[in-house]
């Protein structure tokens, strides 16, 4: 095939790969705007089909109206949640991560391959018993068990041992030798060195709480305490409820997450490309 | 005196060291080690939290397993989802690495563009595609209509709902596996290429010659993570068909969450997940052999 063909069979397909990217987030937002009526009425080929006729707010307003499936509330909750096990997370897997990238000391090696086994463990064979123990801690219905399981992430220890790796021994020595705590050397000397890594590690986390659904499904079970992802499952089950309604939910959801994503993406995708490539 | 003090020195940072790491490895021990140990043991039992009771029964789950036809078919849908996903998403991410791995005008958007589905939530991503595909209102059948095809049924019909679901999941994934292959691509010297191309070979033979045999290592961690996570399909299945219709849909991780929170078996729900982790296990431990690779470069 000679080149006159190939170029414009090559931009045919980028532009059809971004088509088929970003519809199914445009029909979210469209069909966030259109009324009741609206979503059944359209259904065959037409100018009608792809954009709202009557544009409304009204979704919008009912969901954060509903007094039975809070809405509101439950972006609060989720954002709780998220925000805390970021934070938490961030200490406790960057204080372990500094001890094996840069400390010496007994058992190392056996207490590291410890912490990276747990890795093969899948999410679905420890649910279970996990969430008996939270039977036992009196803890279901209660933010703690969404929380307090969640913090410690192996595979965020791993990423920041990577990072940390990079800070020369010898500057941590000389401040030793000037009389600084290993406490005060990781807070002051290594961990703003590795501020890109710790604001990748902050995305993956936030986001995988912002999106956490069968936890939260299988741990909470009152109305009012829900997590969005699962309110938004849920909203589905009801009868009478409008579409527009579930996609102005999923809309609010997904938007301003899209948006900080889209700011933050080399974080994000620095993330993913060292767990692939030196992983 | 010198030694002395790097005597206490290197105490002070043994100390250290075990207060950094004593808070993770609590939280390690507590809920993913400990839990671990208690699951197997709750798979030798008879383990049903509405009766309140639990005794020992051997391997009675286990054989239970092997002749549970609902399990068989769970486990076979897992695999039927993951034999489809995992070389089509592979092809259609390696295609849309290669083609905005060059840098040309508008190549950045092109990227971003690709990576968005991966900000999206699976719920809102299968809420999404469970409207696309509705029979009467979904865009999909209009569209189908339209061009004068029959509708067709997505999530009703047990010969294609299975298909619904492996689209929606390709959609959501195949930016997040682009982006590990562009990274993959970028660290094949241009010096090979260019000898390549000297020596003759075309577009097509500098892919299979050069190209794929250096993305070995990428490769493999591809297949590894898409078989494990495709493997563990659940969020889409609970929304869109919650295992039906007829249970043609139903995966392992929904056979083990509505034997475990449905039906409140435990100890079953804990043998079948663990007979899960093993084919997992071993699945792994299979390709990583395959994948091994010598190749340096």
């Amino acid at each position: 095939m000679n080149r006159a063909v190939l170029l414009p069979l090559r931009w045919l397909v980028l532009i059809l790969a971004a088509v088929v990217s970003l519809f199914p987030i445009y029909w979210m937002v469209m069909s966030s705007f259109r009324t009741h009526e609206e979503i059944f009425k359209y259904t065959t080929l037409s100018k009608e089909l792809f954009l709202p006729v009557h544009w409304t707010l009204d979704n919008y307003r009912e969901i954060f109206l509903d007094p039975s499936k809070p809405f509101g509330r439950y972006i609060v909750n989720t954002l709780i949640v998220a925000i805390v096990v970021t934070a938490a997370g961030l200490v406790v897997n960057s204080m372990a991560a500094f001890a094996f990238a840069k400390l010496k000391f007994r058992f190392k090696r056996g207490l590291l391959a410890f912490f990276l086994s747990s890795l093969v463990i899948p999410y679905e064979v420890i649910m279970i018993p996990q969430y008996l123990l939270m039977r036992d801690f009196g803890w279901i219905n209660d933010y703690r068990a969404l929380i307090i399981p969640q913090i410690v992430w192996v595979f965020g220890i791993f990423m920041l041992i990577q990072f940390f790796s990079d800070v020369p021994r010898d500057i941590l020595d000389a401040a030793r030798m000037d009389g600084a705590s290993w406490a005060r050397i990781y807070a002051v000397i290594v961990l703003p060195t590795a501020v890109p890594a710790i604001i990748t590690l902050g995305i993956m986390t936030f986001l995988n709480q912002w999106d956490s659904f069968l936890w939260p499904l299988v741990v909470i079970n009152e109305e009012k305490k829900q997590v969005i992802q699962v309110a938004i499952s849920s909203f589905q089950s009801l009868r009478g409820i409008s579409w527009g309604k579930i996609m102005a939910a999923t809309t609010i959801s997904s938007v301003p997450i899209l948006a900080v994503f889209l700011l933050l993406q080399r974080y994000y995708v620095q993330g993913i490309t060292m767990s692939g490539v030196k992983g | 005196m010198r030694g002395y003090r790097s005597a206490i020195y290197e105490k002070q940072e043994s100390r250290a060291a075990f207060l950094f790491i004593l808070p993770a490895f609590v939280l390690l021990a507590v809920f993913i080690f400990y839990p671990m140990l208690h699951a197997l043991v709750i798979s030798f039992q008879n383990y049903n939290l509405i009766a309140a009771e639990h005794h020992f029964n051997g391997i009675a789950n286990y054989r239970k397993l092997f002749s549970d036809e609902t399990f068989g078919a769970s486990l076979w849908h897992s695999f039927y989802f993951t034999l489809v996903v995992l070389p089509v998403q592979t092809a259609i991410s390696l295609g849309l690495a290669l083609l905005v791995q060059k840098k040309f005008r508008g190549v950045g958007f092109f990227r971003t563009v690709y990576f968005v589905p991966v900000a999206v939530s699976f719920a809102v991503a299968s809420t999404i595609f469970r409207l696309i595909y509705n029979k009467d209102y979904g865009m999909l059948n209009a569209v189908l209509k339209g061009i004068g095809l029959p509708a067709l049924d997505f999530l009703s019909n047990p010969d294609i709902s299975m298909l619904g679901i492996i689209v929606l999941c390709i959609w959501r994934a195949m930016g997040f596996v682009m982006v590990i292959f562009l990274a993959g691509l970028n660290n094949i010297p241009d010096s090979l290429y260019e000898a390549a191309h000297v020596d003759g070979a075309n577009a097509v033979q500098r892919f299979f010659l050069v190209t794929l045999p250096l993305l070995k290592r990428t490769m493999a961690f591809v297949v590894i993570i898409t078989t494990m996570d495709a493997l563990k399909i659940f969020i889409p299945i609970y929304i869109t068909t919650s295992g039906g219709p007829a249970g043609s849909t139903s995966t392992v991780v929904h056979f083990i969450y509505e034997t475990a929170f449905k039906q409140m078996n435990m100890g079953y729900a804990a043998a079948a997940a663990f007979l899960f982790f093993f084919l997992v296990l071993i699945i792994s431990i299979v390709q990583l052999r395959v994948f091994r690779t010598d190749v340096e470069y």
